[in-house]
């Protein structure tokens, strides 16, 4: 079974990365690298591609933001809930797709197959590598608009979906949640869906993580950056 | 009747939906299946029916830009007689009324005035919002409020739901709510991502047993999809002549025989689209020393042909031997009892007799070099396929 590589010595030294099938789950606050930390853990390496599910930003930001990551954009596909709203007659390609709004979960869903469906094919992109299953890095790049939108118990139903799919196809979620916004209910609902939980908090302007649910991997808060696209731990 | 714009579907209905009906298209997370409400809105229109179409989630320009889209240029919302309620209506209804029994009722005078204004017929809503806002039971009197002072016009309710419950909540709404006609849209996810497939879950007005059937989209349409269809029988019965003149596209895989004719060695495969079904159909070879073939061969069949040479009586043991094998797995087949065009041939009676069926299992005389013959093989085997009760 492939091994996703997280970019993170800690956790890839001793478990050679995320094992397929793993969702993980992003707690951070307002104002962290939560985002990049997201998107450095979705940026696909040769061979994988990554679908970024966007409920906070257009497809071009979030693109713009994977090529300063140093991620080859021809892997990588956006799931936009933003454009459409201004601009209603925007057209799907294979890489970007575009829904009404982020209340819109049938279409999120036959947006995320299709997507999938375009990949499994080999439709996706040129010089596709031909593993079979194709890696898949998969980011909600915010659970808490979702939640803005759609209720607790509506979004966890839509969500345990789109995880078991994830689980099914061999690839790994990655999942942004605000930590700050919620209660307590909804973040250990949402955890239930997740193998491995990342918290991050920020202290005197110095962003730390620390990370659950990966066996040998330390569980102290430790402190980091994010440098194009590339976690480094402090010392 | 108002045809749901799917004709495989239609046919098995009879015809389409009654009108005044209750209509759930409930949709599974994740499947391609918006297009069958898309189609059945655009039969209403095209039949001249008034609708009134509700999407809280989307703005009309949106909807129009998608439904384009996904149908072609012959849905055009843009001239037909077709209302909207849109985001933006539910956004100005969420700002005039506070609480959730206020905005219902906002909710149901807007349906009412504009189903009154505009007669409307038919009701085409996106549920999801509306369920998740005020629940089954309300949000259903607020679509159902728009049948009260209608003076006897019958209004027809065809709902798209996302439903993330399954059955529990589609039994609720054939047994709390009276839905006449409910459609589950399903996918299965392995062993490609994405494979569609329909279940016709209850017809109020139709006797039809729960029958899936996968469906593909193709130019703009729902074509229901029957994967595999097994024709079979005894060796030189016409097999290869049956797939052949059947399909659209055909291949044989045959070499010379020792009585000099040739003879399948590995498989009759054929293509056809019949009648707005994509059908593919698999020809075994006839000798019995194919025979440890014919288990794969069935395992996903979803009917067999049996063609029998009507002139060679010897060869029915054999045929009787193949029927046990479908007949073990519960297969639906029909028989195709083949070269009636040539002397000597066996009465139907005899050949039912000598293959033990019944008279409730079809059975044909024909040449299948005749086209319309097989044709109306296949169209008995369909209907044996979208009817069956297993």
């Amino acid at each position: 079974m492939y091994t996703y590589k997280s970019g993170i010595a800690q956790i890839d030294e001793v478990s050679g990365g995320f094992d397929a099938a793993t969702n993980i789950l992003i707690l951070a606050p307002p104002m962290s690298l939560g985002d990049q930390l997201a998107y450095a853990l979705t940026k696909p390496l040769p061979g994988e591609y990554a679908i970024v599910l966007s409920t906070n930003e257009r497809a071009a930001e979030v693109v713009d933001a994977f090529k300063l990551a140093g991620a080859d954009k021809r892997f990588t596909g956006v799931i936009d809930a933003i454009t459409k709203s201004s601009t209603p007659t925007i057209v799907d390609t294979p890489r970007l797709m575009f829904v009404s709004s982020p209340t819109d979960l049938t279409g999120i869903g036959i947006k995320f197959s299709n997507m999938i469906e375009t990949i499994f094919e080999g439709e996706f992109s040129d010089g596709e590598a031909g593993l079979f299953p194709p890696p898949i890095r998969f980011c909600v790049n915010s659970i808490s608009t979702l939640l803005m939108y759609r209720r607790l118990e509506v979004l966890y139903q839509f969500l345990h979906v789109l995880t078991a799919k994830l689980k099914k196809i061999e690839g790994v979620g990655v999942y942004l949640l605000n930590s700050e916004s919620f209660d307590e209910k909804t973040l250990s609902l949402i955890k239930q869906l997740m193998t491995c939980v990342i918290e991050i908090k920020v202290e005197q302007n110095i962003n730390f993580l620390r990370i659950r649910g990966i066996t040998g991997v330390n569980g102290d808060w430790m402190k980091f950056q994010v440098t194009r696209g590339q976690v480094v731990i402090l010392p | 009747m108002i045809s749901t714009g799917v004709n495989g579907l239609d046919e098995m209905l009879g015809s389409g939906i009654p009108q005044g009906s209750r209509v759930l298209y409930s949709l599974e997370p994740g499947v391609n299946g918006q297009l069958f409400m898309i189609s059945t809105l655009s039969c209403a229109l095209a039949r001249g029916h008034s609708c009134l179409v509700i999407f809280p989630n989307t703005t009309v320009e949106a909807y129009r830009n998608d439904a384009a889209r996904m149908y072609g240029a012959r849905l055009d919302l843009a001239s037909g007689p077709v209302t909207f309620m849109d985001a933006i209506d539910r956004e100005r209804i969420d700002k005039s009324a506070r609480s959730a029994e206020a905005r219902a009722s906002e909710w149901k005078a807007r349906i009412q005035k504009l189903c009154r204004d505009h007669q409307v017929t038919v009701i085409f809503a996106y549920f999801d919002l509306l369920y998740e806002e005020f629940g089954l039971e309300t949000a259903m009197e607020i679509l159902e409020s728009a049948r009260e002072g209608t003076e006897g016009r019958k209004i027809t309710l065809v709902i798209e739901h996302l439903n993330l419950e399954g059955t529990p909540l589609i039994e609720r709404f054939i047994r709390d709510l009276s839905f006449d006609f409910v459609l589950a849209i399903r996918s299965s996810f392995r062993p490609f991502p994405q494979f569609n497939y329909f279940t016709l879950v209850h017809a109020s007005w139709a006797q039809i047993p729960v029958r899936s059937l996968p469906f593909i989209i193709a130019e703009g349409r729902i074509i229901p999809y029957i994967p595999r269809i097994v024709v079979t029988g005894p060796a030189g019965s016409g097999k290869s002549t049956f797939v052949m003149n059947a399909a659209d596209e055909g291949h044989s895989i045959d070499r010379g025989g020792t009585d000099g004719d040739s003879t399948t060695v590995v498989l009759d495969f054929g293509w056809l689209r019949w009648k707005d079904f994509d059908i593919t159909m698999y020809g075994t070879p006839g000798h019995t020393r194919f025979d440890p073939l014919m288990p794969p061969y069935l395992r996903y069949a979803m009917g067999v042909i049996i063609v029998v040479d009507a002139t060679k009586p010897d060869q029915l043991t054999r045929a009787r031997h193949l029927i046990d094998m479908i007949v073990k797995r519960r297969i639906p087949y029909v028989v195709a009892a083949n070269k009636n065009d040539l002397p000597g041939v066996m009465s139907v009676g005899e050949i039912r007799n000598h293959l033990g069926i019944g008279e409730d299992i079809p059975l044909f005389p024909i040449s299948a070099t005749r086209k319309a013959d097989v044709n109306f093989v296949i169209e008995s085997l369909v209907d044996s396929i979208t009817q069956f009760t297993y």
